[in-house]
C-alpha cells in the first residue's frame, strides 16, 4: 500500500542527446534488423555449406572456390568495365542537364525535374520491357530502324558479345539520372550569387565561371554522387538479369547477378555470401580510395 | 574535425557497400509455416497448403471450388491454395524452402526435384501413396517424379517438346507433313525442307524456314531437344558418364550453325525469345517454329477466331494459321526420342519431421489435384495428353476441338518419350545443371551469334566436363 502511495518517478529524457537517440531509434532498429543482422548472418553463412535442415562449417572453402572460379573474375571485370563506362558519363549528363535547367523559372525547373525523375518511379521491369523493344534485333527494331536510316545494317544488340555490354551501358546513359539531376540542381542553387557577380565584374566567360566557381563548389556533391554511383554500379543486377541474363557467353554477367544465381538458382548460399563479402570489401576499398584522392579539399 | 568527417564519410560509404550483402542473409521470413510437424490422427482436422501457378488459363479461377471439393471429399481436411504467377513461383517457393517452411505441395517441373532433394526439403511419399493411386498413372511420367528410390509427388501432365508448322506454308514448300508426322525426318531432310520455306524480297528475308526461341536460357531447350534425337537422351549415359563429350555432340553443334548459315534461320536468332518467335509464326514470318507445345494449336485457333471476328483483338499483323505438330529431326541415324516436360504436384516437408497422418493427408491432396476431374479439365485446357486412367475417364465427356492429325502425332511422340533418369545421383545432376548454365548455355549463345565455331564450343565443353567429372567420368569417343 505504501508502495502504491509512493509517487511515480518521472523518467525524463534529459538533454538533446537523449531526444536524438529517441528519434533515430526506429531507423536504428530497422537498420539493425534488416541490414546489420543479415550482414552478420551472411558473414557466418560464408563459412558454411548452408542447408535449411542444418548447415556445416566449411572454413574458407567458399572463398577459395570463388577465387578459383574464372566466372567470378570475369564477372568482376565486367562490373568494373560497366562502372567505368556508366558512372562518369552519368555524372556528366546529370551535371549538364542540371546546368541547362538552372536558368529556367521555378515552374519550368519543377516540370523538368519531374520529367527526369519519372523513370525512377517507373518499375524497372516495365523499363526493361521498353528497352527490349528498342533493342529488337530484327531490322524492324526501333534502334535498328534508326541505324537503317544511316545505311547501317541491323545489329543483334543483346545477342552479340560485341554489343551486349554497350547496350546495357547505353540503357544506363539514357535513363535514371533524375536523382543526380535534383541533387546537382540543389547544389547549384546553393552557390552564392556573389561569386558569379564578382566573376562577371572581372569579365569571366561562361566556361571560366564553370571551371573556377561551379565545379569547385560542386565538388562535395560530385564526390557524393561518384561514391554512391560506383557503389550502385558495382551492385548492378536488375539490368543484366532482365535484359541479357548475363549472356551471351557471360559477356554481361555482373558480380551481382553471379551472386544471385549462386544463391537462388543453385542454393549455394555460402559461396554467394562469400562473394558478397568480397564485393563489399572491394567497394569499401574503392570508396576509401575515392575519399583519399578526391576528398582532400572537400568541405563538409 | 575535417579528418574525422572524412573517416565518418568513409564509414557511411562502407555501410552502403555492405548493404549489398543483405540479400544473402537469412532474414527472409516470407514463408508461411505448414502444419508438417503437427500431431494429427487419421480423422483429426488438418490443413494442407499448396502453392500453385496458373497451370492453365482458367486454373487459378477454380481454386475456391477445388478447396471446397476437396473438403467435401475429406471433411476433416482443409486445402489452402496460395496462387502465384509463373514469374514469382520459383522465387516464392525457393524462399519458403530455404527458410525451412515450404508449402506441403507445389507445382513445379520434375527437373526441379533434385535441387530440392539436395536441400533435404522434399517429402518421399513412396510408402504413403497407395497402390491404387500409383496404378492410376502412366509409368513414364510417374518415373519423372522419382529420384533414386523415392517418389516425390504426382505428375500433372507430360507435354511433348515438338515443332510447330504453318500448314499452308508447309504445303507451298512441298513438304508432306502427314508423312513427317508419321515417319519423322532426318536433319538433312529437315535442312532441305526449311530452305524451301524461306521467302526473300530483294536482299531481305520476309519469311524464314525455321525460328526457335534461343534468347537466354531458352537456348538450353533448343540444344536439349536436338540432343535427344542424337543418341544423348540425358546428360549422363547409363554408366553415369557425362555424355556431351561424345562426337555426336559436336555434329549437332555443326548442324545448329549450318541452319543459320544456310539463311533458313535468322542470324539474329540469339536474341529471339519465346514471345518474339510466336509472333513471327502468327505473322507469317516463319514456316516452322519451336519449341512447340500441344497447347499452341489452341492458341493459334483462338487467334484465328479473333481475326475472323475482326474486332482488332488478334495479334497485330497476324494471319490465319493452321498449326501442325511436327517432330524434331533425328541426327546421325539415331532413333527419334521425344523431349518431354513433366510438371507436377511435388510434396515438401518443413524442418520438423511430418507425422505419418499429415503425410497421408498431403498425398491425398496431391492425388486429388493430379488425377480425375481436376487433371482432366486442366489438361484439356492445355491440349495436353491425359496421363491417368481416372483423368482419361473424366475427359470422355469433355468436348475438345482438336486437329486429329496433331492428336495422333502427339500420341506417337508420347510413345517415344525420353525415359526419366531417377538413377542419376543428385550431386552429379547438380554439377551437370551448373555446367549447363555456366558453360554450355553461354557458349551456345556465342555459337548461335556466330562468335565461336562448333569445334571451339565442343572443346570448351569437353575440358569443363573433364574438370567437373574427371577423365573417367566422361564419354570418350
Amino acid at each position: 500500500m505504501t508502495q502504491l502511495a509512493k509517487p511515480l518517478k518521472k523518467r525524463r529524457i534529459k538533454g538533446d542527446g537523449g531526444w536524438g537517440y529517441a528519434f533515430i531509434a526506429v531507423a536504428l532498429v530497422v537498420f539493425a534488423v534488416f541490414t546489420a543482422y543479415p550482414v552478420v548472418s551472411a558473414f557466418i553463412i560464408s563459412f558454411q555449406d548452408y542447408k535449411p535442415l542444418g548447415s556445416t562449417f566449411v572454413g574458407f572453402d567458399n572463398y577459395i572456390d570463388s577465387f578459383k572460379d574464372s566466372l567470378f573474375w570475369k564477372s568482376l571485370v565486367n562490373t568494373v568495365v560497366y562502372t567505368i563506362l556508366t558512372v562518369p558519363v552519368a555524372l556528366i549528363i546529370s551535371f549538364g542537364v542540371a546546368i541547362l535547367i538552372l536558368p529556367l523559372n521555378k515552374k519550368l525547373q519543377t516540370t523538368f525535374k519531374a520529367i527526369y525523375y519519372l523513370p525512377a518511379v517507373a518499375s524497372g521491369v516495365a523499363l526493361s520491357v521498353v528497352w527490349l523493344w528498342i533493342f529488337d534485333p530484327m531490322p524492324t527494331g526501333i534502334l535498328n530502324q534508326v541505324l537503317g536510316f544511316f545505311g547501317i545494317n541491323n545489329q543483334n544488340w543483346l545477342g552479340s558479345s560485341s554489343t551486349s555490354m554497350f547496350s546495357l551501358v547505353l540503357m544506363s546513359w539514357l535513363s535514371s539520372h533524375g536523382t543526380s539531376i535534383i541533387i546537382y540542381l540543389a547544389a547549384l542553387l546553393g552557390i552564392d550569387d556573389s561569386y558569379y557577380e564578382a566573376a562577371e565584374l572581372d569579365g569571366a566567360s561562361f566556361i571560366k565561371k564553370m571551371w573556377y566557381i561551379v565545379i569547385p563548389c560542386l565538388k562535395p556533391t560530385t564526390l557524393f554522387l561518384l561514391v554512391t554511383g560506383v557503389i550502385g554500379s558495382f551492385q548492378v543486377f536488375q539490368n543484366a538479369y532482365l535484359m541479357t541474363g548475363g549472356g551471351p557467353d557471360n559477356a554481361t554477367t555482373m558480380v551481382g547477378l553471379l551472386i544471385f544465381n549462386n544463391a537462388f538458382k543453385y542454393f549455394e548460399f555460402g559461396k554467394a555470401a562469400a562473394q558478397s563479402l568480397v564485393l563489399a570489401l572491394i567497394i569499401g576499398v574503392i570508396s576509401l580510395v575515392q575519399f583519399k584522392f578526391w576528398g582532400k579539399d572537400v568541405e563538409y | 574535425m575535417k579528418r574525422n568527417m572524412r573517416v565518418l564519410a568513409s564509414i557511411l560509404a562502407l555501410t552502403l557497400a555492405l548493404s549489398s550483402l543483405t540479400a544473402c542473409g537469412s532474414s527472409n521470413n516470407e514463408a508461411k509455416p505448414s502444419d508438417s510437424g503437427s500431431n494429427v490422427s487419421a480423422d483429426a482436422k488438418d490443413t494442407i497448403t499448396a502453392l500453385l501457378p496458373p497451370v492453365s488459363g482458367k486454373f487459378q479461377d477454380k481454386f475456391k471450388q477445388l478447396e471446397k471439393e476437396f473438403n467435401e471429399l475429406y471433411p476433416n481436411l482443409t486445402l489452402n491454395i496460395e496462387p502465384a504467377s509463373w514469374e514469382d513461383m520459383t522465387q516464392k517457393l525457393d524462399t519458403q524452402v530455404n527458410a525451412g517452411s515450404p508449402p506441403d505441395i507445389a507445382f513445379i517441373p520434375s527437373g526441379g526435384i533434385p535441387k530440392y532433394i539436395q536441400q533435404g526439403m522434399l517429402l518421399d511419399i513412396t510408402d504413403t501413396a497407395t497402390p491404387e493411386m500409383v496404378a492410376d498413372y502412366d509409368k513414364v511420367p510417374l518415373e519423372y517424379m522419382k529420384n533414386g528410390n523415392g517418389l516425390y509427388g504426382f505428375p500433372a501432365y507430360m507435354e511433348v517438346h515438338a515443332l510447330g508448322g504453318n500448314k499452308q506454308f508447309l504445303e507451298e514448300a512441298g513438304i508432306d507433313w502427314k508423312k513427317v508426322q508419321k515417319d519423322g525426318w532426318t536433319i538433312d531432310e529437315f535442312r532441305e525442307a526449311i530452305k524451301k520455306g524461306v521467302v526473300k524480297e530483294g536482299d531481305k528475308t520476309s519469311r524464314y524456314g525455321f525460328v526457335f526461341a534461343t534468347a537466354g536460357v531458352a537456348s538450353k531447350d533448343y540444344l536439349n531437344i536436338l540432343l535427344k534425337n542424337a543418341g544423348m537422351p540425358a546428360q549422363f549415359n547409363t554408366d553415369l558418364k557425362y555424355a556431351y563429350t561424345s562426337k555426336n555432340f559436336l555434329e549437332v553443334l555443326k548442324d545448329i550453325r549450318a541452319l543459320i548459315d544456310d539463311g533458313s534461320m535468322p542470324k539474329e536468332l540469339s536474341s529471339v525469345d519465346a514471345g518474339k518467335r510466336w509472333n513471327m509464326f502468327l505473322t507469317g514470318q516463319t514456316m516452322i517454329t519451336g519449341k512447340g507445345l500441344a497447347t499452341f494449336e489452341n492458341n493459334a485457333n483462338e487467334n484465328n477466331e479473333k481475326i475472323k471476328a475482326k474486332d482488332g483483338s488478334e495479334v497485330k499483323g497476324s494471319i490465319p494459321v493452321d498449326y501442325i505438330v511436327l517432330p524434331v529431326p533425328t541426327f546421325l541415324g539415331e532413333k527419334q526420342q521425344a523431349s518431354v516436360a513433366v510438371d507436377g504436384y511435388v510434396t515438401f516437408r518443413g524442418t520438423k519431421e511430418p507425422t505419418a497422418e499429415h503425410k497421408a493427408n498431403v498425398v491425398k491432396a496431391a492425388y486429388f489435384l493430379a488425377s480425375g476431374n481436376v487433371a482432366a479439365t486442366t489438361n484439356n485446357d492445355l491440349f495436353a495428353a491425359h496421363i491417368t486412367e481416372s483423368g482419361r475417364k473424366a475427359a470422355e465427356t469433355m468436348p475438345l476441338n482438336r486437329n486429329e492429325d496433331n492428336k495422333a502425332a502427339v500420341e506417337t511422340l508420347l510413345q517415344q518419350a525420353t525415359p526419366a533418369r531417377p538413377d542419376i545421383p543428385t550431386d552429379l545432376g547438380a554439377k551437370a545443371i551448373k555446367m549447363e548454365d555456366e558453360v554450355i548455355v553461354p557458349k551456345l549463345q556465342a555459337l548461335i551469334a556466330g562468335e565461336i565455331t562448333p569445334e571451339a564450343m565442343y572443346e570448351t565443353v569437353k575440358s569443363a566436363a573433364v574438370k567437373a567429372f574427371g577423365e573417367d567420368g566422361v564419354v570418350k569417343e
